[in-house]
């Protein structure tokens, strides 16, 4: 069974399903031209690519709800492309193959707590923490003389990943990476 | 946001200071202060406008109605600074509780309320040390390059979701279309209406006044028309104001936000840093 909002319950991070596809509220304003009828400008996020989109809505008009779930998930293990999960409330494994995970995946390690987003009942993709930690499996040596502030050079994490690091990264270093971005934030004192 | 509670003391200051400044340039220009009855039987014209209930009677939606009365009644230049109440009115740019600082002056037309305005705004933006704004005048075809839509519904959707956003500088927009004329005498297919944006912000709305009661009678038939047609009750007919609009001078007049006033001059984009609120619970 559908369900329905109405402009006045819109607030961030209500899902909503536009045009077959689902979205997030990422911003909403009540708007009113002199003498005017009112209105609700928002801008919506689609929660299958990340695009954002503008709409306007008459005041009192209504939206489907989208049918949209976040479970949360712990990472189990990868094999041959088909990567397993086990939902943390029913502690059913999930599978899913790369694609349908993102390109997140590239951090994922074992026992890292994610979550997936169903829509109508399908797994849509996974999202990872902001930032992960782990540890650098290979880096090229510094290059002796390059002193430049902000050079970097290429290293290879535990879980598999290349990442740019700053030259004084080593092997066996533990890392803070950003997970949206793919980049450096720090290394981590053990 | 926690950074707004912290600033209101100073904002409040700078709030303090251009109301201040309003008065002193509206005494100065020879208009008298009153104040007009807030509990009100009958609290609006515009269709799109609802009113507050309160004690068997209404909030009034703005001072219009009984400062033409006074205009009517011998007081040519007049001016109040009130709370205003509009239900179901929220966002970042709207309290259904809001200030309104509204003027009357006769021998004038909706373009004489320019330089007054300008005047007024220079006032304003003098006592909290900002620059006084350069104003632009447009029409509304012009902004709509000639084609205005001819139904209200795609006109404030178009409006709303092209227009506005467009009117980022300091501008008086002319000419409405002669539906949107509220309580605005006509010119041909245009209202003689004007509105004032400063900093993005839809600041004031101003009018050469209506003088014609049948007229206006039949305003507020069509407007009750459109409210029942939405559902909702019509707006009582005011008769008093039906009288002394058919006694009003020859007359111009204007309402202007004063919290949005102090917001654009402030350089906030949330009414809330500008306002005192009660609380959302007792």
């Amino acid at each position: 069974m559908s369900s329905y909002y109405e402009t006045a319950d819109f607030r961030n991070g209500l899902k909503i399903e536009v045009d077959g596809i689902p979205y997030a509220i990422v911003y909403f304003q009540f708007v009113k031209p002199g003498k005017g009828t009112a209105f609700t400008r928002t801008k919506l996020k689609n929660m299958l690519n990340g695009t954002v989109i503008e709409r306007t809505y008459r005041s009192g008009e209504t939206v489907l709800a989208a049918d949209i779930e976040e479970t949360p998930v712990e990472f189990l293990y990868e094999v041959q492309g088909v990567y397993t999960f086990m939902n943390q409330e029913s502690f059913e494994q999930i599978e899913l193959p790369g694609d349908a995970v993102g390109d997140e995946k590239r951090f994922l390690q074992e026992n890292l707590q994610c979550s997936i987003l169903f829509w109508k009942g399908k797994a849509m993709n996974v999202s990872l923490p902001n930032f992960v930690e782990d540890v650098v499996e290979y880096a090229e040596p510094a290059v002796a003389g390059n002193t430049s502030t902000g050079a970097t050079k290429a290293a290879r994490l535990r879980c598999g990943a290349e990442i740019a690091v700053p030259l004084f990264i080593k092997e066996g270093d533990m890392l803070k990476i950003d997970t949206r971005d793919g980049s450096y934030v720090s290394r981590v004192n053990k | 946001m926690s950074t707004s509670k912290s600033a209101l003391p100073h904002r409040l200051r700078q709030r303090a200071a251009i109301l201040r400044a309003l008065r002193r340039f509206l005494d100065d220009e020879g208009l008298v202060e009153v104040q007009p009855p807030l509990l009100v039987p009958s609290p609006a014209l515009e269709a799109n406008l609802d009113a507050v209930p309160a004690g068997g009677r209404w909030l009034h939606t703005s001072p219009e109605f009984h400062l033409k009365r006074l205009v009517a009644g011998g007081l040519h230049r007049v001016y109040s600074v009130v709370p205003c109440f509009r239900a179901e009115e929220h966002g970042r740019h709207h309290r259904r509780e809001f200030t309104l600082l509204e003027l009357y002056v006769t021998n004038a037309r909706y373009d004489d309320l320019i330089p007054l305005v300008t005047g007024l705004v220079a006032a304003a933006a003098h006592a909290v040390g900002v620059p006084a704004p350069v104003f632009r005048q447009v029409t509304v075809a012009e902004l709509f390059g000639g084609t205005v839509p001819q139904d209200d519904d795609s006109f404030y959707r178009a409006w709303v979701e092209r227009v506005d956003p467009a009117l980022g500088n300091p501008t008086f927009v002319l000419d409405y279309p002669a539906r949107q004329a509220a309580l605005a005498q006509l010119r041909g297919p245009v209202a003689e209406r004007l509105e004032v944006y400063l900093g993005g912000l839809e600041l004031g709305n101003g009018f050469s006044e209506l003088r014609d009661g049948a007229e206006l009678r039949e305003r507020f038939a069509e407007s009750g028309r459109q409210r029942r047609s939405c559902g909702k009750e019509p707006h009582p007919v005011d008769e008093g104001l039906i009288d002394a609009t058919a006694r009003l001078p020859r007359c111009a007049g204007i309402a202007i936000g004063v919290d949005r006033l102090v917001m654009a001059l402030t350089g906030v984009d949330d009414i809330a840093e500008v306002v005192v609120e009660a609380d959302e619970t007792p």
